[in-house]
């Protein structure tokens, strides 16, 4: 009961201080706050697209308020996130994935969307290791993260490396983001003095390999029996640009 | 290949909810883009870039190709590829794709100073025809030039030397394959008497030490090099070696890394085989059994023009150096000589005869090449103590010479572009043979070929100035007379006389010999070194240039008429590899506009000539031949009558359009539906590749090069076999009775190759009798000397300077660079140098720097860090960036047997721009 009066002390101080700033001189500076935020704090489970997020978003604050384990928190001055919106720092309370999801249970808007309805099926953002400074990488017998992952073999995996410079192997521990859910139980249990596991807005991490391409031993294919040709005769697969390459030509010898 | 908002929404509704949940879009669009690749075609096909050969599969929808993956089940790559093999999909797609013929004109008419305006075929072709018979009614067969490819597909190259050798009676059709491979050629030939290596890519599995010599296969082969990463990784006791001059990628994951000054490679092999002596390691059973020693004359010049008449100033005191050489006191002791001697360089006519010695001699001759002579003559890093450079060297030998020990040698363009390159690969043998490592698994000297189709086409079609295809040559008149049969040609139609080869053609065009050149899959004009000469050649001199090519290129900007290409999986084709695979594929999506296979484009030309045109006496200046009168070609009219041709047949009647080849008909089951254009195009009934294909392999069958039937590479559990393919079973080893069907039984091994193999004997110096002893079912271990590279730096041109290729662009760029991603990560070809060299010249890295040789200069952006780290004195840049045309600063130096050009050693000065 205490607890939940501390937090709608927070709550209402973040959203009075949105109210406030709106008769202030700080309005322009909060203004560029907003314009300069950046896009990759982590949301709550089941948070839209941050775009979409922002705008169903009405910094209401019912989930922060709903959150049994304090993890969540709406943005105040100074927080490089847009005020009054809910958000989390896995190092200091990490999403802790209660199955019935209480926040997203709360809110009224869809901001957190009422389709999910497994707590596994979450993204808030993915975890990344930094393997220069992750002991398991150098060969020390922590995984932590892969144990302490709600979702260990199958977000955090553990692969076996020979290591080069003694007789023992390495015990290398792989993300898959697949599975990982975001919710920063890895990062909070990291014992580097710094956490070496963070969790990150996917994308500021997550690269993509081209749709021309395929990885050959994941996507099965066989020979097409019976192929089909292209037989229309109608617009050329490549629009040519056929007076970009005769400037070229004839631009001289070079 | 772009998903749309709309196809995404539709997809399907695992999708849709799994982008509400908050699940990144990446992984939305993967599930989407599953769902919408049910209706992609998939097929096999080939990469289009290094001699590797990996295997892909090519997805298409709507005559266009949407993605590629790495085949699984290529045993080459198994499922892998390189960065540049990623892109396979996106090469064809580039914005300026050449889709129409264009040619020089003013008025409407065609202009040699005009500017490119686009023309129909027809215009093109009868521009074409009207240049072509100008020129060889004025100098004949010899007149007439093809630029060809060890990236033609099998049946490209086959109907272009068909085309020029058989047609037009001229051998003056030779490859960029010259540049890349020509000097392993000559050392297969001349130490086996037959070409290509004996092992595969499995020796590496089977190997326990590699050493790269002058390759830097982490960059160049990446995916056999991450196969010889996986072989180190499996255990300590594997070792690797990278002699480079330069250090490289390679020498990541190589236990040691000899760094070497140009050319003192020679001696080093020279060391290792003395040690092998010294020690007493020779395998004497092997070498009694099936070996021979020889040696060959040393004065053979440089491969240069012997005329400084078309010399630019500067370059005068190198080229005269093709006449006579001033021996330096390394080039004394290695080759038994006084320091300065005069040497007159006598035998740069025939470099290629050489002569049995004994093992006496043998072993004389490596006296001089001890650890102390060849450790001082070849340390290459002034900054490395010569203690550590001697103790690397012996610990090469060691490696050789342990008797536990497997070894396989791999070489590339380090041996092969080289002033003596056909001797350095000879002494990889020499080494190999001499401890019996050879043609075993796990064990042989592997030369790698750099082009996808160098073995496949190049050398095994034969698109070279001197040969045939299966490793016959124009010079042997039985290998006529066989090729006569096959080809259904009179007599003595086949012209004798050596062709120009590549080089020789762009000298050819500056001195006003060759009137017309055809390029075809390649780009000369970059990538031949001098290329200053040969730019201003192309446009002032009185010549008409053809380039077939996809895109527009430096060859294409220096021509007269271009003629848009088909690429790889717009046409029919097959390709080689370096391992003897020969691997095929099916037409999998139109050519853009009025873009043609080379195929079509080689027949549609032949349609343009009557055997009355070509068939009758023609000079060849320069002819000798027995059968032949001095300087002419017979008119063979009279015997193409007898054989039922009419002087009004035209070549494509008589070459191609064949009855044989016209009864494999198209359509053919073996397309399971896909198309052909360049039957549309042509209005054929039959299958031109098919035929072509199917002629070709009885020139191999029974010859050590069978090939299997055309449909059995099309087979779906088929991923392209390895020569000889003989009862259907493809050969792992060559010469080894446990492997080679063609090796007697009870031999254990046989060199059975047939060319060069009766010798006279002699000692050191020369030959001494002239009865020549037959070697059949032997290899010959040469004695090569060390000598000097012709161009070093001196105080004015004062640095080494390398060039080469990069992992992410292929050969001239001109598929690679058109590649956005490809270009975005290396967007110009930099200039690697050492950074107390740089700061010596009032260099940082990232300036433009003024880079200077004898032959012309080029500015390059300077590099101090990164990929390669050369030691002082030694710089590196590709020459992929037609920004920074290098090749006008490398001199056009070839090995004289070879005729490959040392694109490795050029002496260059370097200023602030």
């Amino acid at each position: 009961m205490e607890q939940n009066a501390r937090r709608e002390f927070f709550i209402r101080l973040a959203q009075g201080t949105a109210l406030a700033a709106t008769g202030g001189l700080i309005w322009s500076a909060l203004l560029q706050q907003q314009a300069k935020a950046m896009p990759n704090a982590l949301r709550p489970p089941g948070a839209l697209d941050e775009d979409d997020f922002q705008a169903l978003c009405i910094k209401c604050g019912l989930c922060v308020r709903d959150c049994p384990y304090d993890t969540l928190r709406l943005s105040t001055a100074g927080d490089s996130v847009p005020i009054g919106t809910p958000y989390f720092l896995p190092r200091e309370i990490p999403c802790y994935m209660c199955p019935d999801i209480p926040c997203k249970v709360a809110c009224p808007t869809g901001a957190l969307t009422p389709e999910l309805t497994d707590i596994n099926g979450a993204r808030m953002g993915l975890a990344v290791i930094d393997i220069e400074n992750c002991l398991s990488w150098q060969g020390l017998r922590c995984e932590i993260c892969h144990r302490e992952c709600p979702l260990t073999d199958t977000a955090i995996t553990v692969e076996h490396n020979p290591r080069k410079i003694s007789k023992h192997a390495l015990f290398v521990p792989i993300v898959h983001s697949d599975a990982c859910t975001g919710c920063g139980i890895c990062e909070k249990a990291c014992p580097t003095d710094e956490a070496a596991i963070r969790v990150v807005a996917h994308e500021l991490v997550q690269g993509k390999i081209g749709d021309h391409y395929r990885l050959g031993w994941k996507v099965d294919t066989t020979i097409t029996p019976d192929f089909k040709p292209y037989e229309k005769s109608g617009p050329l697969p490549v629009a040519p640009d056929a007076s970009g390459g005769l400037d070229y030509l004839n631009e001289g010898v070079p | 290949m772009e998903i749309t908002r709309r196809e995404f929404l539709k997809s399907s509704i695992a999708a849709t909810t799994a982008a509400t949940v908050g699940m990144p879009l990446i992984q939305g669009a993967q599930a989407a883009s599953e769902d919408f690749e049910a209706d992609w075609q998939w097929d096999k096909g080939v990469c289009r870039f290094c001699g590797t050969g990996c295997g892909i599969m090519v997805a298409t929808k709507k005559g266009r190709i949407v993605a590629t993956k790495g085949d699984p089940d290529a045993p080459v790559n198994r499922g892998l590829n390189c960065i540049k093999g990623y892109f396979n999909g996106k090469i064809q797609y580039g914005k300026d794709r050449l889709t129409q013929p264009l040619m020089r004109m003013t008025d409407g008419k065609f202009d040699k100073k005009g500017k490119f305006t686009p023309v129909s075929w027809e215009q093109a072709f009868d521009e074409m025809e009207r240049q072509f018979r100008k020129a060889y009614a004025e100098k004949g067969p010899a007149g007439v030039a093809v630029f060809g490819s060890g990236q033609y597909t099998i049946q490209e190259g086959y109907a272009s030397a068909k085309l020029m050798k058989a047609g037009f009676r001229s051998n003056n059709i030779d490859p960029n394959a010259r540049h890349c491979m020509a000097s392993a050629v000559v050392g297969f030939i001349q130490t086996f008497g037959i070409d290509e290596p004996a092992g595969n890519y499995d020796d590496i599995e089977h190997t326990d030490t590699v050493v790269s010599w002058g390759a830097n296969m982490a960059e160049c082969h990446p995916i056999l090099w991450s196969r010889v990463a996986d072989r180190r990784l499996s255990s300590d006791d594997v070792k690797i070696v990278n002699l480079s001059t330069y250090a490289n990628e390679t020498s990541n994951i190589a236990d040691t890394e000899i760094l070497f000054k140009p050319g003192t490679d020679l001696a080093i092999w020279n060391y290792i085989a003395r040690e092998i002596i010294k020690r007493d390691a020779v395998n004497h059973d092997f070498v009694d059994k099936h070996c021979v020693f020889a040696t060959g004359p040393y004065d053979i010049g440089y491969g240069m023009r012997n005329t400084d008449k078309y010399a630019f100033d500067a370059e005068k005191d190198i080229m005269a150096k093709e006449l006579e050489v001033t021996l330096t006191a390394e080039e004394a002791i290695a080759q038994r000589r006084k320091t300065g001697e005069k040497v007159k360089q006598n035998n740069t006519k025939k470099p290629v005869k050489h002569w049995l010695i004994t093992y006496e001699d043998f072993k004389e001759a490596l006296d001089p090449y001890t650890l102390d002579f060849v450790s001082q003559l070849a340390k290459g890093d002034p900054d490395e103590s010569l203690d550590d450079f001697r103790a690397k060297l012996k610990l090469l030998a060691d490696l050789y010479i342990d008797k536990g020990r497997k070894v396989v040698s791999f070489w590339t363009m380090g041996f092969n572009q080289h002033y003596r390159g056909s001797w350095i690969n000879e002494q990889a043998y020499m080494v190999h043979l001499l401890l019996g490592k050879q043609s075993m698994p796990g064990n042989g000297a592997f030369s790698l070929t750099g082009q996808p189709s160098a073995c496949g086409t190049a050398r095994e079609v034969g698109t070279f100035a001197h040969r045939l295809p299966a490793d016959m040559v124009v010079m042997n008149p039985k290998h006529r007379a066989r090729s006569e049969q096959i080809w259904k040609l009179p007599p003595r139609t086949i012209n004798p006389k050596v062709g120009s080869h590549i080089t020789k053609i762009m000298r050819d065009l500056e001195d006003g010999q060759v009137k017309f050149a055809w390029v075809q899959v390649n780009n000369p004009f970059q990538a031949t070194a001098n290329a200053n000469h040969w730019l201003k050649a192309a446009r002032e001199m009185d010549n008409f240039i053809v380039v077939s090519d996809p895109y527009p290129t430096i060859s294409a900007k220096v021509s007269d008429l271009i003629l848009p290409s088909a690429m790889i999986f717009e046409k029919w084709g097959g390709y080689g590899n370096a391992e003897r695979r020969t691997q095929m594929w099916r037409e999998q999506v139109p050519p853009p506009g009025q873009a043609r296979s080379d195929v079509w484009q080689a027949m549609e030309f032949a349609k343009r000539f009557r055997l009355k045109d070509v068939w009758g006496e023609q000079m060849v200046p320069g002819l000798e031949a027995e059968g032949f009168e001095s300087g002419k070609l017979p008119d063979v009219l009279d015997k193409a009558r007898e054989m039922g041709y009419s002087p009004d047949d035209t070549l494509y009647d008589v070459l191609f359009a064949t009855p044989e080849n016209r009864k494999f008909k198209w359509p053919d089951k073996v397309a399971k539906g896909h198309d052909n254009h360049t039957v549309k195009a042509g209005a054929l009934d039959w299958f031109p590749e098919k035929a072509l294909y199917q002629e070709y392999v009885q020139f191999g069958r029974g010859h050590e090069h069978d090939l299997a039937d055309f449909d059995v590479y099309y087979r779906d559990d088929v991923r392209g076999l390895k020569w000889p393919v003989v009862d259907g079973k493809e050969t792992e080893w060559r010469f080894n009775e446990k492997y080679d069907p063609y090796v007697k039984k009870g031999s254990g091994f046989e060199f059975y190759g047939k060319a060069l193999k009766e010798l006279p004997t002699g000692d050191l110096d020369k030959p001494t009798s002239k009865e020549k002893t037959s070697l059949a079912g032997k290899a010959k271990i040469f004695f090569r000397p060390y000598a000097a590279p012709p161009e070093q730096p001196d105080d004015n041109y004062d640095l080494w300077m390398c060039t080469g290729r990069v992992l992410e662009h292929w050969h001239t760029g001109t598929m690679t660079r058109r590649v956005p991603e490809l270009h975005r990560a290396v967007p110009t070809a930099l200039f690697y140098m050492h950074p107390k060299d740089a700061e010596d010249r009032g260099l940082k890295r990232k300036d433009v720097a003024m880079v200077e040789s004898r032959r012309g200069k080029v500015q390059a952006v300077v590099e101090t860090q990164g990929r390669d780290d050369p030691p002082r004195g030694y710089t590196f840049i590709a020459f992929f960036d037609e920004g920074v045309l290098v090749n006008k600063l490398v001199p056009d130096i070839t090995c004289p047997m070879s005729k490959e050009t040392d694109f490795k050693k050029c002496a260059v000065k370097v200023r602030k721009a």
